[in-house]
């Protein structure tokens, strides 16, 4: 029995297809591809390799990397090695879970606008401008900061909201550009000549053509995601009952570790964040590279 | 020319329309704007009621908005209730911090960039270019405020060549010319400067890059090297020059990122500008001087890219000209 799963026009065996092309295409992907996969591991693992609990209280406060901590313990006594295990989790949940959501906005605004055109587009398009030239982060802060007042503390879902919030311009411009080329295509016109639905041209026959661009926005704006959500940890806008590399860095700087010397405090977060980063980045690079053969040449 | 930047001055007033149009709604439905007061047991339901009066707080919801709006444009930005002072009056005494740092880091990072990112398109798949963009890549993945903590901790906690926080020492005093003074500045002013033109440059060099590799495909390059024009003139005139037009709209709105970065650096360094400030706001939970906050940087930020969108219309002739 052969498994098919559906996405669009996309099933399980040509995005596998796909996905080993991709592969072989780059040596960087390759790379970034190994990085990341070493960090989904550390979150899905989290609960067998953290040699501690991080929420627990296992030893002296303050103490540097000894066998017994390999990194040391933070202010309150934590074990900083399983922090930053379980810190991963924070970062892809966050990042992923914003980037999709930011996505899904972007592409529903950018295929309306594009698609519609006339009034609709002008309104979209100026909400769009609006949004593209503000300071993302200082607008997620906005968000995230007073969203706080209703649930006491930042918490995922606050943070989650206000990253995808601040993340679709970029997409709703792209994906738009791209249905008012597809939009013109001849077998667009004779969907309308039989009949055919504004919702189902919109996301039968539209939405399908821009999947590789949705695919390739996802991961970089995962990667961006991952990048606010470490800034907003950093400016202690983090969820203070998950662990994540953001905090760490806020508590490090705000017990003095830099001054005191502590790098084992605030320099592992932020080697782990920007490998996660880098490696969303070099994944995405190399679908860009593979949907856009183009690129190659440059 | 007339007409595209009377365009985009529309454009900008949407914008800003639109953005503290957001911030009243964020505002209003979050919460009461006095929760903060109701905790207070020295403050009495009557003269809560009092001040809500006063405030205006008691109106519809469309008649504040326009009071809001009103207000807005009186730069009336309400009362920070951590520095117990006007927030325009606690923003304007600390935005010259900052803009003394932006100011010169974007023009400085804009240079940077479009002479390395025109060298890199230029010589591309050389082994400068190779170096250049993966460092430039590899940066990009950096969170700006750990790069500006690796900054402080190399360079003021190990070497202790540079000071650990501030803007100026203690003791020095306000602002004068004397030289005294202004080393003492320079002095703190070099590592967050440092950091956001660094961040800044390096974040641009692939923009520049690729736009130059574009332009270098097109028939009058070649036409031009038929001619026999000198190779730096080509690279200069030719190439560069019809490259970097699109290159300057990006510049205008990485002043947008650039804002991000400042609020993350001035938090790490201490420095006391804007950014600061919006650290501030959020640990003393003081909604009003974010606000006021986001509202005045966004404003920077609408400014710079109309002059942006002017040094557009006088760069490209098909504007300049129309």
């Amino acid at each position: 029995m052969t498994i098919k799963v559906k996405l669009g026009i996309y099933n399980l065996k040509v995005i596998t297809k796909e996905f080993i092309a991709i592969l072989q295409l780059n040596k960087m992907t390759k790379i970034g591809f190994c990085i990341f996969t070493f960090i989904l591991l550390l979150a899905v693992l989290a609960d067998y390799i953290a040699p501690y609990n991080p929420y627990e209280r296992v030893g002296p406060p303050l103490s540097p990397p000894s066998m017994k901590y390999m990194l040391g313990t933070n202010d309150i006594g934590q074990d900083i090695l399983s922090e930053l295990i379980y810190g991963a989790r924070t970062s892809l949940l966050i990042g992923f879970t914003a980037a999709i959501v930011g996505t899904i906005i972007g592409v529903l605004i950018g295929l309306a606008s594009g698609y519609f055109g006339g009034i609709v587009d002008e309104v979209l398009m100026r909400l769009t401008d609006a949004w593209l030239s503000i300071p993302t982060l200082l607008f997620t802060i906005f968000l995230v900061a007073l969203t706080s007042r209703i649930t006491l503390f930042p918490t995922i879902y606050s943070i989650i909201l206000a990253i995808s919030l601040t993340s679709w311009p970029g997409t709703a411009r792209l994906v738009r550009s791209r249905v008012l080329s597809i939009k013109e295509s001849p077998y667009i016109e004779s969907a309308l000549a039989i009949g055919a639905s504004s919702t189902r041209i919109m996301f039968k026959h539209i939405l399908p053509n821009v999947t590789p661009i949705i695919v390739v926005t996802i991961i970089m704006t995962t990667a961006r995601a991952i990048l606010v959500e470490a800034s907003l940890g950093f400016l202690g806008l983090g969820d203070p009952t998950v662990k994540s590399w953001g905090m760490m860095i806020h508590y490090a700087m705000k017990r003095n570790a830099i001054i005191l010397g502590m790098w084992w405090w605030f320099i592992p977060p932020g080697i782990l964040i920007s490998l996660l980063v880098l490696s969303a980045y070099l994944i995405g690079i190399g679908l860009e590279e593979y949907y856009n053969p183009r690129l190659r040449r440059i | 020319m007339k007409k595209f930047l009377l365009r985009r001055l529309y454009t900008s007033i949407i914008t800003f329309f639109i953005v503290i149009t957001f911030v009243f709604f964020v505002i209003r439905f979050t919460g009461d704007p006095l929760a903060e007061l109701e905790d207070d047991p020295r403050i009495t339901p009557e003269v809560l009621d009092k001040i809500r009066a006063l405030f205006g707080l008691d109106k519809p919801i469309h008649i504040q908005y326009i009071d809001y709006l009103v207000n807005m444009f009186r730069g009336e930005l309400g009362y920070s209730l951590h520095y117990k002072r006007p927030v325009i009056d606690v923003i304007c005494s600390k935005l010259p911090y900052t803009l003394m740092l932006l100011i010169p880091s974007i023009t400085l990072s804009n240079y940077i960039a479009y002479k390395l990112g025109v060298e890199c398109g230029w010589r591309r798949r050389s082994t400068f270019d190779l170096i250049v963009s993966s460092i430039a890549f590899t940066i990009r993945s950096i969170p700006y405020f750990w790069l500006a903590i690796l900054f402080l901790y190399i360079f003021s906690v190990q070497l202790r060549i540079t000071p650990l926080f501030g803007a100026i020492s203690p003791g020095k005093g306000g602002f004068s010319l004397s030289l005294d003074w202004i080393m003492d500045y320079l002095w703190h002013y070099i590592l967050p400067f440092t950091v956001l033109t660094l961040r800044a440059s390096l974040a641009l060099i692939p923009y520049v890059r690729n736009a130059l590799i574009e332009v270098l495909e097109e028939d009058y390059i070649v036409t031009a090297h038929a001619k026999g024009i000198p190779l730096k003139t080509v690279k200069y005139s030719h190439v560069a020059r019809n490259a970097i037009l699109p290159v300057i709209t990006i510049m205008g709105l990485r002043y947008a990122f650039l804002i991000d970065g400042a609020i993350l650096t001035e938090t790490v360094f201490s420095y006391p500008g804007t950014g600061k400030v919006v650290f501030e706001a959020i640990i003393n939970r003081d909604y009003w001087l974010l606000q006021g906050a986001v509202v005045i940087l966004t404003l920077s930020v609408i400014i710079v890219n109309l002059i942006v969108d002017l040094i557009y219309a006088l760069l490209d002739p098909r504007i300049r000209y129309r």
